[in-house]
């Protein structure tokens, strides 16, 4: 799995880092720098074609919109990883802490439902049990 | 509202006595004229009230002592309750993540691609939201450049004008705090290669210069201003190239 993202990311730097020289090349051009140009031209190519490889193992990867937002306003992905676990965490502490008071909530009820209505309390464990699931 | 709900049961019993009286909630009493809109909603009242409850009522509650009493839903093993982060082995990336400081540049994420990366993408038309909205022409093959096709990238000889001059400008790197240098964030620096090495660094040491020049003329400027004989600032001296 690493060495898909391995493999196109070593195709993208060296795409990236041909088209860098070919801008360069460009700014001040000279007659003698034509056939360096073209052959920069064609390696462009190939690089395309490398590129174009790797996109059929990585067809089952799926990116999350949201990432490409940051991307787009400049900036590091990884803060939304961080969001997101922050988040989850987050999140997780709430769902516990409502499971936390919802089972005090109905051990306190059954202790008291217990003492105003014994016979039916009793009835109503045993059909459900002792240790009911939570 | 006690009366409402005690007409809505004696309705339902077929001529008997008033509903109100045989649920208990006192001495029967003649229904009172009922408006329309309620007359309307006991036609559609379900037939589930009443004497003909329990047969209708839920398999799983009919033969419990307690009226709707239902079986417990079967507890799943991951909830809340537990530790999501653990639970999915994912310790190692919380603490990389949350642990650590992240920062919040794209080119801290990128140090090695060239460019402006930081700036938005929607200034420059390089947005990956624009890609998904208009997405290229995909499916056709890429086929190597030939003689002829490569006449096409005859270039003119000299340098782009300025306009164009888009792939020298670096960003700002670290702001040196040190008083003695002067340094420009905006100034394009050009990049490191082989093929530039030597002109540029005679460029700076060219540029070194004139900026200390150009304190001394100030300088001597600024004593001439007092003199009577001077006519004032001519300001034609000629300047280094406009690449700093």
């Amino acid at each position: 799995m690493a060495e898909k993202f391995d493999n196109l990311e070593e195709h993208l730097e060296k795409f990236i880092e041909n088209i860098r020289q070919m801008g360069i090349i460009v700014s001040d051009f000279q007659p003698s720098s034509q056939t360096g140009l073209n052959q920069k031209l064609n390696f462009m190519i190939s690089g395309l074609q490398d590129i174009e490889k790797c996109r059929q193992q990585l067809h089952e990867i799926n990116v999350p919109l949201e990432v490409f937002e940051y991307i787009d306003q400049g900036r590091n992905p990884q803060l939304y990883t961080k969001e997101c676990l922050e988040r989850a965490l987050a999140r997780n502490e709430q769902v516990k802490g409502k499971i936390d008071t919802m089972t005090k909530f109905k051990s306190l009820l059954i202790s008291e439902l217990s003492k105003v209505f014994p016979e039916e309390m009793s009835k109503y464990k045993a059909i459900h049990g002792e240790d009911a699931p939570s | 509202m006690t009366e409402m709900f005690s007409t809505l049961f004696g309705q339902n019993d077929a001529q008997g006595p008033p509903g109100s009286s045989s649920l208990g909630f006192g001495p029967g009493k003649p229904a009172p004229p009922m408006p329309q809109n309620q007359v309307s909603m006991t036609g559609q009242m379900p037939p589930q009230l009443g004497d003909e409850g329990p047969a209708l009522r839920k398999p799983g509650a009919m033969n419990e002592p307690f009226y709707l009493l239902r079986e417990l839903p079967v507890g799943n093993e991951l909830t809340g309750n537990t530790n999501l982060i653990t639970h999915y082995n994912l310790e190692h990336a919380y603490n990389k993540f949350c642990g650590k400081k992240v920062k919040e540049k794209l080119s801290n994420f990128l140090p090695e691609l060239p460019g402006m990366i930081d700036c938005p993408g929607t200034q420059d038309g390089s947005s990956l939201r624009s890609l998904i909205d208009k997405p290229p022409v995909c499916g056709n093959s890429f086929s190597p450049l030939t003689g002829a096709l490569l006449t096409g990238f005859r270039l003119h000889t000299g340098p782009l004008p300025e306009q164009y001059r888009l792939m020298h400008i670096q960003p700002p790197k670290k702001k040196s705090k040190h008083k003695h240098k002067h340094h420009r964030p905006q100034d394009p620096l050009p990049q490191e290669t082989p093929s530039d090495s030597d002109p540029k660094k005679k460029k700076k040491k060219r540029d070194d210069d004139p900026d200390r020049k150009k304190k001394k003329k100030d300088k001597k400027k600024k004593k001439n201003r007092h003199s009577p004989d001077h006519p004032g600032l001519a300001g034609s001296q000629p300047n280094s190239n406009s690449l700093r």
